[in-house]
């Protein structure tokens, strides 16, 4: 063995120790979670803790007569019963949303949808309060409903907002109508007019995205305390975001945000439903500061479905514009967004839309035009990014099928036509018809890749054998290939361009390497699954030379946690991520100094050495990072203050623009509308890959609500506004018996402002795998006529489709 | 939710007509009914405990009967609310025909429901809403019409205490 090789070994193998960016650590949360030791807010017992449960409206839309509680109260083990009388001398019947609207904590005069919070009752246990909650008469005046958001604006449309009546400028502008909310507009209306006025070939279809419910597994839940002698409130809750949970408490509530504690323990799935603020965490507050015990309030099934944040609800009018050879000239896109009684939605505040406007997607459009109206319903109030960044999902289900009519219609390949209009790999950063700036991407490599490994000529062979068969009366099958191409937007964001309630969205990181070489890190960000105990700690490791498994990640307390935005919108790895980097490397700036110090030479004289720094040409001389940790504490230079910590805000250049290439091979019984995926394969970029297990892990549970989205998941109400599905019983929640079987692969193309290169990914397989279920079950029917299929594509649904075109015999 | 029917009583249109406006013949006809009183000729105060798959709730309301038409029929409307458990409105209208020495009672019901029974309940409502009709006339033409035979009445016994496993095993 000669030297070198002796070195590399040694190097190979200090590197394995660390487990740093790039290997498969496993991840250490498991430890607790698989043994059932994780710690959530439903676990959490206080002395004297009391329990709140909500009197909910069965009506959607009534206006409230009289509510009278004496019954509730004479139950033996009730304590209080609040209503938005003994709220509103407080200023608390209202609370603000994410979006510059108001909502109701509990309802005042009317109620605007089925289950909406009217009065909360506090008792000793669980079940006492929830019988209470049947025993408080509440007497409503049933008024018409509104539940089709295209009737909002009529003329003879009834009111839904009288709180609000006369205030005809909302936070997003002027408002047309006492239903509407917004109108927001985006791209040159007259250069896009234009060219569809000239263009060879158009197409234009309503597409609508939905109305559902990221429905994570735990629900949400509070518990608050309040210390009525230190005049301190701490609030343990699901919270995506801890920090703007504590800033809004404080606005609120005009408790000093110092005497406010809020503690995110453990979380069981989030998917945007834990981001924005309920009324279960104003009442079991408020019922907390009034009865001086700690108050704990955790939703049902039945009211995380129906009540907190749904997803989607977005009807949009998409239209193409391009020449007879396929090129893709103009985009346009009206968006009638619906968004129940109240606009909660938690988007960045400049943006009414969220980031919608990525709706160009990953084609290079000279000219588009987007416009959106919100309006209120007689619904639940949400709008939350289920799984994705703002309103991406619904973007990219746009293009994704708009790109697929317009194939048809020319009789080109689906794929052929995306790879003629793709944004090509020299244009990069390329600046979007609708304002973004792409920091990065390979789509033509991407997309070869992605059909070379899944044999796309020979699968289209295939498909034409299968249609003929069919059309014979060979076989009862359709198979369809759904391809989708996306570019996502997440990472927000830079400051200029996005705040929460005025807080910029920084995110951050605060380091701390102890005197033995262990490490403390804490984030501004919070898991609810993502694995971030595993990955900031990988990325530590590699920064800093430090094994992963002796770095600790803490974040969720908002008392020892720097400030952060929280985690959503795949903004962990881009934003915190990129704020351990920069700290991390600021304390490895001050190793370098302690080093040269300790082995007497110049610090431009060291060099990085995986965990060490050492002398150059003279590997032998050499320093761990173990070693100058305890130095930096026991025996730092002179004039040098000692301690080895560093903190980071980081506000990020740009947001990342991840992308990947997703295929979907689907056989579709056209007597039962069963559909079976044969195969999926999604290949991500996701720049620099942290743990390539959590990756695959983050795009397996993100195809599967893709496929739950698009399959059948669906939050309906009926004419009357009874919300239809509010269970487990009708809400679909793919288990391992339905879900298929996923292919993964991967491109890397590394952001080039992110300080590791990574663009997030956990939100990828959501955004990329909706319309490409969607498209395989469109593509199936495709060549029979049948047109845009809405989703979801359940049996029953796609029965239907067989029955409308007279497929059944 | 819309539904129709009708059922043949064996007695005759006045007899039928007179029981449909008797409050204690509909207090023991109407599934789960706790209590009715009249308050008026024409307006009942009613209470029923109704189970919709697995909400069980108490809806106290009101029953008008209007349209009268001796014998050939009347409307009867009524509106309960059960609660967070949800409310229900609606009506039907009852036609009596002669059918020979019997009377067929046709019906034409309207509904609407909300709340936890309308969410929860939504695939099991037509059903339950069938069922419901179909015990309230069964028992209303076992009031109405003549007794039955001695035989009949045990087996009647037995075949309601079945339980489901014991309904399929006939259905089969």
């Amino acid at each position: 063995m000669n030297d070198q090789t002796r070195i590399d070994q040694d190097r190979a193998e200090r590197t394995e120790k660390l487990q740093g960016m790039g290997c498969k650590r496993k991840r250490v949360e498991d430890i607790r979670f698989t043994q059932g030791k994780g710690s959530y807010v439903d676990d959490l017992k206080l002395p004297g803790m009391l329990f709140g449960d909500f009197v909910r409206s069965p009506h959607a839309h009534a206006r409230i007569k009289s509510i009278d509680t004496s019954r509730a109260k004479a139950l033996p083990g009730v304590i209080a019963v609040l209503t938005a009388a003994d709220l509103k001398p407080l200023g608390l019947h209202y609370m603000p949303t994410l979006a510059g609207d108001v909502q109701a904590v509990l309802a005042e005069e009317k109620v605007l949808f089925q289950n909406q919070e009217v009065a909360f009752v506090i008792a000793v246990d669980r079940y006492i309060a929830s019988d209470a909650t049947e025993l408080v008469d509440v007497e409503y005046e049933a008024l018409p409903c509104i539940v089709d958001p295209f009737k909002s604006m009529l003329p003879d449309a009834p009111i839904l907002r009288e709180d609000i009546q006369d205030k005809m400028t909302g936070a997003h502008g002027p408002r047309k109508h006492p239903n509407h909310i917004f109108e927001w507009m985006i791209g040159d209306k007259e250069a896009t007019d234009a060219v569809f006025a000239n263009a060879d070939v158009t197409i234009k279809e309503m597409l609508v995205d939905h109305r559902t419910h990221p429905s994570p597994l735990e629900t949400c839940q509070s518990v608050a305390s309040f210390d009525k002698v230190k005049g301190e409130l701490t609030l343990w809750g699901t919270f995506q975001a801890p920090h703007v949970i504590r800033t809004v408490v404080s606005l609120i509530s005009g408790l000093p945000e110092h005497k406010i504690h809020v503690i995110a323990p453990d979380i069981g799935g989030g998917f945007g439903n834990k981001v924005g603020a309920y009324a279960g965490y104003v009442c079991s507050v408020v019922g907390s500061i009034v009865l001086g015990v700690p108050v704990k309030w955790v939703e049902d099934r039945m009211e995380n479905l129906s009540t907190t944040s749904f997803a989607r609800d977005y009807h949009m009018t998409t239209e193409l514009a391009a020449t007879k050879e396929g090129k893709i000239l103009a985009m346009r896109v009206h968006v009638l967004a619906d968004h129940g009684a109240f606009d909660a939605c938690a988007d960045p505040s400049k943006w009414p839309a969220g980031f919608m406007n990525i709706c160009t997607g990953s084609y290079d459009i000279p000219v588009a035009h987007l416009a959106v109206d919100g309006v209120y319903t007689n619904k639940a109030s949400g709008g939350v990014a289920y799984r994705c960044s703002f309103r991406v999902t619904e973007a990219v289900f746009a293009i994704e099928r708009a790109v697929e009519l317009l194939a048809h219609k020319l009789g080109m390949d689906a794929a052929e036509l995306r790879i003629k209009n793709f944004i090509k790999a020299e244009q990069f950063p390329y600046q979007s018809a609708l304002g973004w700036e792409y920091d990065s991407g390979d789509y033509h490599t991407a997309m070869k890749k992605a059909m070379d490994t899944i044999g796309y000529k020979e699968l289209r062979e295939e498909q034409a054998r299968k249609r003929e068969a069919f059309t014979r009366g060979e076989t009862r099958e359709l198979m369809g290939i759904g391809i989708s191409f996306f570019t996502e937007i997440v990472g927000a964001g830079p400051a200029k361009n996005c705040d929460i309630l005025g807080i910029a969205m920084f995110d951050s990181a605060e380091i701390r390497i102890h005197p033995t070489g262990s490490v403390i890190a804490r984030m501004g960000t919070k898991s609810q699954g993502q694995g971030h105990e595993t990955t900031y700690a990988q990325i530590i490791a590699t920064e800093i030379g430090i094994p992963a498994d002796d770095i600790m990640i803490e974040e969720g307390n908002t008392d020892t946690a720097p400030y952060g935005l929280g985690t959503y919108g795949s903004r962990s790895t881009p934003v915190a991520g990129a704020a351990t980097a920069v700290a991390a490397r600021k304390i490895k700036a001050k190793a370098q100094m302690i080093a040269a110090h300790m082995l007497e030479v110049h610090e431009g004289d060291l060099e990085w050495d995986v965990d060490r720094f050492r002398v150059k040409g003279l590997p032998e001389k050499f320093k761990t990072m173990k070693e100058i940790a305890w130095a930096a504490y026991n025996s730092p230079p002179p004039n040098m203050e000692p301690g080895l910590e560093a903190v980071n805000y980081y506000e990020p250049p740009n947001m990342t623009y991840p992308f990947g290439a997703y295929f979907c091979v689907m056989d579709i019984d056209v007597d039962t509308g069963v559909a079976k995926t044969r195969r999926f394969y999604a290949l991500d970029d996701c720049g620099t890959r942290i743990n390539p297990m959590i990756i695959e892990g983050q795009v397996h549970g993100g195809l599967t609500e893709a496929f739950a989205c698009a399959m059948g998941q669906e939050i309906r109400y009926d004419e009357q506004g009874n919300v239809m599905g509010a269970s487990f019983m009708d809400f679909f929640l793919p288990t391992a018996v339905e879900t298929p079987h996923w292919e993964t692969d991967h491109t890397v193309t590394p952001s080039p402002h992110h300080p590791i290169g990574a663009k997030g990914v956990g939100e990828s397989p959501h955004v990329g795998g909706v319309p490409c279920f969607s498209n395989a079950v469109n593509d199936a029917y495709a060549f029979l006529g049948a047109g845009h299929i809405q989703m979801p594509h359940d049996a029953w649904r796609l029965w239907k489709v067989g029955e409308k075109l007279n497929l059944h015999q | 939710m819309e539904m129709n029917g009708s059922q043949r009583i064996e007695a005759s249109r006045e007899q039928v007509y007179a029981a449909l406006n008797d409050v204690e013949v509909l207090r023991q006809c109407i599934p789960g009914c706790d209590s009715i009183e009249k308050t008026s000729d024409t307006e009942m105060n009613a209470k029923v405990t109704l189970r919709v798959g697995p909400v069980k709730a108490s809806f106290t309301g009101k029953v008008t009967l209007s349209d009268l038409d001796p014998p050939n029929g009347y409307t009867i409307s009524g509106e309960g609310s059960g609660g967070m458990a949800g409310f229900a409105k609606g009506g039907a209208r009852v036609v009596l025909v002669p059918d020979g020495e019997a009377t067929m009672l046709n019906y034409a019901v309207s509904a609407e429901i909300g709340g936890k029974i309308a969410q929860l309940g939504s695939r099991l409502i037509d059903g339950t809403a069938k069922k419901l009709a179909g015990d309230f006339f069964s028992k209303f033409s076992q009031i109405v019409g003549p007794q039955p035979a001695g035989d009949d009445a045990p087996a009647a016994e037995v075949a309601e205490k079945k339980g489901w496993v014991g309904r399929l095993r006939d259905s089969l």
